[in-house]
């Protein structure tokens, strides 16, 4: 222990050792900081939209239950969802700037409506989020570089060196404790405003110490390749530079590479032929023979099928018929569009194996839950909230019951999310 | 001048003997090669891909069969935002902005499938484009390169040896720097090479793409001074590798991401479904035409059986119902117009906080500068989303005056009810043929120059600060020689 805190001394004696650390825990504790503000917005902001949907409610229950219409309840009747953010959710933003985390929905075909985007700043985006998960995976292992480069080589140029492996009682040792002491200070610098934040945000201990121990391990990781460079034996100033390069090729150029290769190997136009072919199924819904559309309904949802035939030139339920068919003549193509886009992100997870980079941001946004799978976790449960709406309509459309004030009320609610 | 070149050639056969120096401008060249073909093959395919969608929209809408005006109206039109053909050097925001709107009456879409969204997060860090390496890495590869230039000299000794041959201080800054320029231009060349085929080939304007070359010029140029200016203030080459790799770890990736940040914290923009409510709830103010009594469409008719000289709705020339559509979507898109302004206001304002932490990094202001002349910037998109908009109104309002003149009030009152009338309502598919195609008008060179102003003011600031910074590090170097 004695050994330790002297080269705690020697350590904390080097210029550039003090002020790494306090820089690292300030821009840890900075990130957790905005993180946790950027949070409390969305929260905020789902809370804020409650009562203005409310209102917008009622301003359609006014005028729709006067005549009772059950179709024009349906048809003008938003429906919000949301997707609460995951305690986590500070530490690594992900894509809930480029994604709504508040839509709403009508009983009306989902295909033109789950698709719909945010509005938010594109040019504010590019850059990415100042993010806890964007300090431990670009800025520490800049730092770990700065007080590891030298650890031998610096020895090696006091000319100290074989003073030290002589007087060492264990070389082995002495290196270990000189490396553990950086990387655990490093690590304490970053864990710590993190650990704090998990705890402000109620994160689970198990989700927050597995983040926690990717942490260690990528620190681990870079001072290995440190350990790999210093084995060379080359100057400090090669060492640094040869770090610093390697830290460009894992954390910027290879992942740039390898994007360019997923998002060439899984293209995903789908998403706009799906839209386009969605279009004309709904609207070719208005030129089919009336009677032929209800029998393509009935064959998915045969309740309904003893129900009054539709005459005259309109009726809601023929309407939410056709709409609902649309949906469903884009099946394929909506689950192809899926499939691209789960490729993309299971070749993103495959690549994080091997890049230490990606594999720490894919860990970490899947358990704040903000990534992909995360935006499309979100979409499912729009689909089947949507899928409630629409059985929710159908005994008043097709059994002809009028749509009451009271019945607005009884429609299906957005159900809180799981955290 | 001579005695500048001949350090300038010394350095530079320094430079060449070293492995890291000799590995890193290749990797940097390689990488930049790579960028320029996978990015203008993509810009390409991207292009055509959203033109191909573009002609199958035009022909989908034109192929509809006969119909009532108004479900075309609901039918609506897909338009796509072209790229423009510089995105190949600088695709900006692309990937984040949807690259295709939904137009239909009474409601505003968002634009849709920006590759972000449909991406991994792998998008997040960062695309490889001739642009991205030459804001981010080719500053960290003259970083490798010349941080030694003039530390190493001083750390071994050699500087006091170059004065006793009588060359100056100036000369030696003068003369690291050129070198070091060398190196630059030599990155530089795939990139402008690039530039120069977009224009010539690929019909990129080619002022912009001048414009662009010189700010990159300029922003290399910029680092290159950076670099010896370090250096030669450093004792020891090792400090001064330090303290430039912290200068650009903080200039190229740490404040460009704490600017939006703090941006989007002073000017937060309202939420899509906020907006959407607060139109409607402006919208019933206005005047509510679920509303019988309602007082502005009740003035409205009462205006319009004036104008016509009738009493009654149904003795008008022209369908009451179409006339009432062209109002409703009056309102609905002054109010579409209204919010689009305020949150165009709002987007200014976090760009110009965005921007003036360029003071901090040049990378933020040549990132704006860059986009903006590669017309891949926000107000790119904003023009696309007007565009769209106007087009929208355009065509629902076409739409709706053949309502108004090609469906009588009778047939449309009794469409649902008389199988008759519900047929002569369906007017002749001819008509859709009459609808203008939409056709996206991109930048002037006049809007990219304004767009690219802040940016290129800034970056100035920077070139002319690191050129006075650089006459005092000579300064420092003379004292310390003599």
């Amino acid at each position: 222990m004695s050994l330790l805190a002297h080269e705690l001394r020697l350590f904390l004696r080097q210029r550039i050792a003090l002020p790494t650390l306090i820089l690292m825990a300030l821009l840890s504790a900075a990130a957790v900081f905005s993180g946790i503000a950027e949070v409390r917005r969305q929260n905020e902001i789902i809370a804020r939209i409650q009562p203005q949907q409310a209102e917008d409610v009622s301003a359609v229950r006014a005028w729709v239950s006067k005549d009772g219409d059950a179709g024009s309840a349906a048809y003008y009747t938003f429906h919000a969802t949301w997707d609460t953010p995951a305690p986590l959710a500070f530490a690594a933003l992900g894509q809930r700037d480029v994604a709504p985390y508040v839509l709403r929905v009508r009983a009306l075909a989902l295909e033109s409506q789950i698709h719909e985007g945010e509005n938010y700043n594109p040019e504010m985006a590019l850059p990415g989020r100042f993010d806890w998960a964007f300090v431990l995976t670009y800025l520490a292992p800049l730092f770990l570089i700065a007080l590891l480069h030298d650890l031998h080589s610096s020895e090696r140029e006091a000319r100290r060196m074989d003073a030290l492996q002589v007087m060492a009682r264990s070389p082995l040792g002495l290196w270990m404790r000189r490396i553990g002491l950086r990387v655990g200070l490093l690590f304490a610098a970053i864990a710590l405003p993190f650990a704090a934040g998990a705890a402000w945000s109620g994160a689970g201990l198990l989700d927050a110490l597995i983040i926690l121990a990717l942490a260690l391990a990528y620190l681990l990781f870079w001072a290995a390749i440190a350990l790999l460079v210093a084995g060379w034996r080359m100057g400090s100033v090669a060492n640094a530079a040869t770090l610093a390069a390697s830290w460009l090729a894992l954390t910027l150029i290879l992942p740039a590479l390898a994007l360019l290769a997923i998002n060439a190997a899984f293209p995903v136009r789908q998403g706009v032929e799906l839209t386009l072919a969605q279009r004309e199924a709904v609207h070719g819904g208005w030129d089919k023979a009336k009677e032929a559309t209800m029998q393509a309904f009935f064959r998915h949802h045969p309740e309904w099928r003893d129900t009054t035939p539709v005459a005259g030139g309109f009726h809601w339920k023929w309407y939410f018929a056709f709409h609902h068919l649309g949906d469903l003549s884009v099946a394929d193509q909506i689950n192809a569009y899926r499939n691209g886009l789960e490729a993309r992100d299971r070749w993103t997870r495959w690549l994080g194996l091997l890049l230490p980079a990606v594999g720490v941001q894919v860990a970490t946004h899947r358990l704040a839950d903000t990534d992909l799978a995360a935006q499309l976790a979100y979409q499912d449960r729009i689909r089947s909230f949507h899928g409630e709406l629409r059985r929710f309509y159908y005994p008043y459309l097709f059994n002809d019951v009028p749509f009451r004030e009271a019945d607005f009320a009884k429609a299906p609610r957005w159900a809180r999310s799981p955290f | 001048m001579s005695r500048v070149t001949r350090i300038a050639a010394h350095e530079w056969r320094t430079m060449r003997r070293s492995r890291v120096a000799q590995l890193a401008v290749l990797m940097l060249i390689v990488l930049s090669v790579v960028a320029a073909l996978t990015a203008i093959a993509q810009r390409n395919n991207s292009d055509a891909l959203r033109d191909r969608f573009q002609a199958q929209a035009d022909q989908e809408f034109e192929g509809q069969p006969a119909r009532h005006p108004h479900r075309m109206v609901h039918y609506g039109h897909f338009v796509f935002r072209p790229l423009p053909a510089l995105a190949a050097f600088d695709p900006g925001v692309d990937a984040f902005t949807g690259s295709t709107i939904f137009l239909e009456g009474h409601r505003q879409n968002s634009a849709n499938f920006g590759d972000v969204r449909q991406s991994s997060l792998l998008a997040r860090f960062g695309q490889l484009t001739p642009a991205f390496v030459l804001q981010v890495l080719a500053p960290l590869v003259l970083i490798f390169v010349g941080f030694g230039a003039v530390s190493r000299e001083r750390e071994s000794g050699t500087l006091r040896l170059l004065a006793a041959h009588g060359a100056t201080a100036r000369n030696l800054v003068g003369g690291k720097a050129l070198a070091l320029g060398g190196v630059a231009a030599l990155m530089l060349a795939p990139a402008l090479a690039a530039l120069l085929w977009l224009v010539v080939a690929q019909g990129a304007p080619g002022l912009p793409a001048l414009g662009l070359a010189l700010a990159y010029v300029a922003y290399l140029a910029m680092w290159v001074l950076i670099v010896i200016i370090v250096s030669s203030f450093a004792h020891h080459a090792r400090t001064a590798l330090m303290a430039l790799l912290g200068i650009w770890a903080m200039t190229t990736i740490l404040v460009p991401r704490i600017a939006p940040d703090v941006a989007v914290g002073l000017a937060p923009l309202p939420t899509r479904l906020e907006t959407d409510i607060a139109i409607q709830r402006d919208l019933r103010k206005i005047g509510d035409s679920h509303n019988p009594d309602d007082p502005h469409f009740a003035a409205f008719k009462a205006r319009v059986l004036k104008q016509y000289g009738v009493r009654r709705v149904e003795d008008l020339p022209l369908n009451y119902r179409g006339l009432l559509a062209m109002e409703g979507e009056a309102l609905t898109s002054r109010l579409f117009d209204d919010y689009a302004s305020r949150q165009f206001t709002e987007q200014r304002r976090q760009g110009g906080i965005a921007i003036s932490f360029g003071l901090f990094s040049p990378a933020i202001a040549l990132r704006s500068l860059s986009m903006a002349l590669a017309g891949t910037d926000l107000e790119g998109h904003r023009r696309f989303l007007q565009q769209a908009e106007a087009y929208r109104f355009d065509i629902v309002q076409r739409l709706n005056r053949l309502q108004a003149e090609a469906v009588t009030y009778d047939d449309d009152s009794n469409r649902n009810k008389d199988p008759e009338a519900g047929r002569r309502v369906r007017i002749d598919a001819e008509h859709w043929h009459e609808v203008p195609d939409f056709v996206y008008r991109g930048a002037g060179i006049n809007e990219k120059l304004s767009a690219a102003f802040p940016g290129a003011v800034v970056l100035l600031l920077w070139l002319a600060g690191s050129a006075i910074a650089i006459r005092l590090a000579a300064r420092r170097l003379g004292e310390a020689l003599s």
